[in-house]
């Protein structure tokens, strides 16, 4: 039936909105983190691509995460030469996360999940309403 | 029962529904999905005018089945673009979805309202 084929697509649509926000949440959270040995890498955003395809088990098309990247942008330098991952000039590599682009990306995720979640209710809704037929 | 078109067209309209609900689901999980076109199914009418044409008869096995009638395909639209080839518009997917869920109500509701005459002919009290 293809109410439940609707209601397993909307379901595996939050799950990769879900992991989007994890994602999200990772960069957020590591905003400051720079390396620890003099002249290491800074900790680089992840990002993350989604795919659609034919899952076996339902045989419907549905949302996946394809990748979980990270952002090659060049990491910017800061003067601080009293930081462990200072290198020999004093200067440290700071992450390439942009909390604009984050909180950006969040709501985009957010609006998302509500949509999927908007669609869910009405297939079930809809679902509620075939089996009536029966009464 | 069957004489009677009205449950015959109550039954293709829902699974009309049901089958336009699981792509435009389709659309709105994929709302994120880089090159991802959205596709919806064609009108109802249209549904319709493929179930009244004469299917061509295959008498012989190499014969290919024809085009008309058949289940319903989804047809790919192709608006607008994201900048990662995305077509999905969410507004518009979600206008779709209601749109689906009000058609299903109203078909449901005749449908009920239409075996509530069968008893009430037959003489069972409502």
């Amino acid at each position: 039936m293809d109410l439940n084929k609707a209601l397993d697509i909307s379901a595996a649509g939050m799950d990769a909105q879900t992991m989007r926000l994890r994602v999200i949440a990772e960069n957020l959270a590591n905003q400051d983190t720079t390396g620890s040995a003099p002249g290491a890498d800074a900790y680089r955003r992840k990002t993350i691509t989604f795919e659609n395809r034919v899952d076996a088990s339902t045989g419907a098309p549905t949302v996946r995460v394809k990748q979980i990247g990270q952002d090659k942008t060049e990491q910017t330098l800061r003067y601080d030469p009293s930081n462990p991952a200072a290198n020999t000039d004093g200067y440290v590599k700071t992450p390439n996360v942009n909390s604009f682009i984050e909180v950006m990306d969040m709501r985009e995720a957010e609006r998302s999940y509500s949509a999927n979640l908007s669609v869910l209710q009405a297939t079930r809704t809809m679902l509620d309403r075939t089996i009536d037929l029966l009464k | 029962m069957t004489e009677i078109g009205l449950f015959t067209l109550a039954e293709q309209r829902l699974a009309w529904a049901d089958q336009r609900q699981a792509v435009l689901a389709q659309n709105i999980a994929n709302a994120s999905t880089p090159g991802f076109q959205p596709s919806d199914l064609p009108s109802f009418a249209r549904t319709l005018e493929n179930v009244a044409s004469v299917a061509p008869v295959q008498t012989q096995p190499g014969h290919l089945a024809g085009t008309s009638g058949g289940p319903l395909q989804p047809v790919t639209e192709k608006d607008a673009h994201g900048p990662d080839g995305n077509g999905v518009q969410l507004d518009a997917q979600l206008t779709k979805v209601a749109d689906t869920e009000t058609t299903q109500s109203l078909v449901t509701s005749i449908y009920k309202k239409y075996m509530s005459l069968f008893s009430l002919a037959l003489g069972h009290s409502q």
